[in-house]
């Protein structure tokens, strides 16, 4: 084990709301070290956002936008609590509408460059926003620590005392002490095979958040985003489609017919191609059609633009010149297109609503340890439609300032040395097996729970199979886990090995949650329970482990500000009445 | 044409003197890309192979997949083989191991 550093705030995370929090640190005077598993700025989540960052358009009036005055906080905050299906925690919401403005300004300042949309999003793009806030951590008196891969929290008692993890390009344990931890590691979503997330997004730190005795809450919430590439290869995880469909093309099934068309209400297509239920609506209608055999050959459906007559592509590319926007260039999808083919697109793992259980100072239910951005839960309830830009930006600044004030009350403890034994050990342990389990078969039997299992359509017995497995990988297969070269450095292996460690852990958390919750909300649509249950499901699952067991219990929604409607709904029942909720 | 012939530059600095070449017949599939035959090799033949893939993006955007593909510096994400091929590690950079470099 090498030397040990020490920090006043440890900020796991170099995506939006590790470098947000980072700064905040920083700036309320805390010593301060950002760690990150890949080269910050060039990993992490934010790097691939879109991005827009959402405000209201009153409050962006206000900081000198061209927005619109009759807009405003609440109005706000209602959208995106009907938009969650009321699982939101009002709290959360709060601080996300009441801050947003003062964070987009900041970027602004900041001279991110962006396009104001005139109504509530200022769009601009992930590598800019990262671009910025790396300019921004540079210029203050941040350790960044790249290429670490933290995978356990240290404690004393309830607090948490500092993190360890390794060093993926020369193989040492890293020990960091420090007197508040923030964890900013974004979702979970390399627990699928297919995804839009990078690398690197395995639930690390939510599995050693869940060891260490913190709470998770609304596990079973995960958004797809519909209409990503599957097909070809070198397209592959694009969200490009999911873009232009609300401009044009058609989504088709195996015959050449466009389902959503064909077979839904004509309000649900406008919804779908209109609103931000794009992502739920798409998704689910495409894997109704996959399911019944209907789909492409590798388990998708398809996106062409053979329709679209060349003079509204010649249009439409005004928008996007030479299909590029910012430095993003999407003309190789285009060419594909244009050639006449179609690509063949699915649902991908996209988003996490649930996480680390937090409340609206960003407080954990372990002391020392705060949690900012998409690894945290309950803002979004069952279905984001906000950006989580501004969710990484506000939340990220809030755990920054808490984490820094916790830290000026508390003294350095140094780590727990039998404790530090324990996880070297079990990190080392796939060292000292020989001719055990193959990493890679591992985790691709995990992936396939997961996509067969805790897709976007789920059903109580797929559940409980998940759930055997699962427990049968994570007590007889982990510990048989060995690798082929003893090499400490750049072993995919064993990264694969810790990988499969947290990622079989939240996905336990997630399959039991979504068992747990026998009704459909949101982006949670089981087939065995289709109707949406205000009656008796306004509450979060919140799961923890409790002396080694994961322990699930249920909390009622958060509420200050606006009551949920009694009753149940059907999926499109639930989406039509909310629409005419939010006066569209 | 049913496969193709990859040559991988590997060296472990620990171990190691100097690099040298292992060459894999991978099956070939239409419009393959270098990562594509990468995560063939570590799955299903030799899982010793050191490439970067813990944080990439897969979307031309994050640029850590910079490899040399037959001399020519390329994202292995988005470059489609057509037939036999060399990879090495990106020029000029200090090697970690076998395709990993100190830098990127």
């Amino acid at each position: 084990m090498s030397e040990v550093n020490s920090a006043d705030v440890l900020v796991i995370g170099s995506g939006g709301a590790g470098l947000r929090a980072a700064i905040e640190a920083c700036d309320q005077g805390a010593r301060t070290i950002l760690i990150s598993n890949g080269a910050t700025g060039k990993s992490g989540a934010t790097m691939l956002a879109g991005a827009d960052v959402t405000l209201d358009g009153g409050s962006a009036a206000k900081i000198g936008l061209p927005g619109n005055e009759e807009d405003s906080k609440e109005k706000f905050l209602h959208d995106i609590i009907v938009q969650g299906y009321y699982l939101n925690n009002q709290k959360l919401v709060e601080s996300y509408v009441r801050d947003a403005a003062a964070r987009t300004k900041e970027l602004i300042d900041w001279g991110v460059k962006y396009v104001w949309d005139g109504k509530r999003a200022l769009l601009t793009q992930g590598v800019e926003l990262n671009r910025v806030l790396v300019e921004q951590t540079r210029k203050r008196r941040i350790t960044i620590t790249d290429d670490i891969y933290m995978t356990d929290l240290l404690t004393q008692g309830n607090t948490v005392v500092g993190a360890a993890g390794i060093d993926i390009n020369h193989g040492e344990i890293r020990v960091f002490e420090a007197k508040a931890v923030v964890i900013a590691t974004g979702g979970w979503q390399r627990a699928y095979s297919f995804t839009s997330a990078p690398g690197g997004m395995t639930g690390a730190m939510h599995g050693a958040a869940l060891r260490a005795g913190a709470s998770l809450v609304n596990m079973e919430m995960v958004t797809f985003c519909p209409n990503v590439i599957l097909w070809p290869p070198a397209l592959r995880g694009d969200i490009f489609p999911y873009i232009l469909i609300e401009m044009f093309g058609d989504l088709l099934e195996k015959h050449g017919r466009p389902f959503l068309k064909d077979e839904y209400d004509p309000s649900i297509y406008r919804i779908a191609t209109t609103t931000e239920w794009n992502k739920l609506i798409f998704s689910v209608a495409g894997t109704r059609v996959v399911l019944r055999g209907d789909g492409s050959p590798r388990g998708g459906t398809y996106y062409s633009i053979k329709t679209v007559p060349l003079n509204i592509l010649e249009e439409a590319e005004k928008l996007y010149p030479g299909w590029r926007w910012l430095r993003t260039d999407f003309s190789p999808i285009m060419d594909w297109l244009k050639a006449g083919n179609a690509v063949e697109v699915a649902p991908a793992a996209h988003y996490m609503e649930g996480g680390i259980l937090v409340d609206e100072n960003a407080v954990t239910t372990l002391k020392g340890l705060y949690a900012a951005g998409e690894c945290s839960g309950g803002l979004f309830g069952a279905n984001r439609v906000a950006s989580a830009i501004t969710q990484i930006l506000v939340q990220g600044a809030i755990a920054g300032k808490s984490a820094a004030e916790f830290s000026k009350v508390r003294k350095t403890v140094e780590p727990d040395t039998k404790q530090l034994d324990k996880i070297q050990a079990r990190l080392l342990s796939p060292f000292t097996k020989e001719n055990g389990l193959r990493p890679v078969e591992v985790k691709k039997r995990v992936k396939k729970i997961a996509d067969e299992h805790l897709w976007v359509l789920r059903n109580g017995k797929g559940l409980k199979t998940a759930i055997s497995e699962l427990e049968a990988i994570l007590f007889k297969d982990i510990p048989e886990l060995s690798l082929k070269t003893a090499a400490r450095a750049y072993n995919k292996e064993w990264l694969d090995v810790i990988e499969i460690e947290s990622i079989v852990q939240v996905l336990l958390a997630s399959a039991r949650s979504a068992l747990y919750r026998t009704e459909s909300r949101g982006v949670h649509n089981r087939t065995d329970y289709p109707l949406t249950n205000n009656n008796t499901w306004l509450r979060e699952i919140v799961t923890r482990n409790v002396k080694g067991k994961l322990t699930l219990t249920t909390r009622p929604v958060t509420i200050t500000k606006l009551k949920p409607p009694k009753g149940k709904f059907s999926f499109e029942e639930g989406i039509i009445r909310a629409v005419k909720e939010l006066g569209e | 044409m049913n496969s193709i012939k990859v040559r991988i530059s590997r060296f472990d600095p620990k171990v190691d003197s100097t690099p040298h070449y292992q060459t894999y017949e991978v099956p070939f599939e239409p419009r393959m890309t270098v990562m594509d035959i990468l995560d063939y090799i570590y799955e299903n033949i030799d899982p010793t192979i050191a490439y970067h893939s813990h944080t990439s993006c897969h979307r031309r955007v994050c640029a850590r997949c910079n490899v040399g593909i037959n001399n020519k510096p390329g994202l292995s994400c988005h470059t489609e083989v057509t037939g036999d091929v060399t990879i090495d590690p990106l020029p000029r950079f200090k090697v970690i191991r076998d395709l990993v470099v100190e830098g990127l």
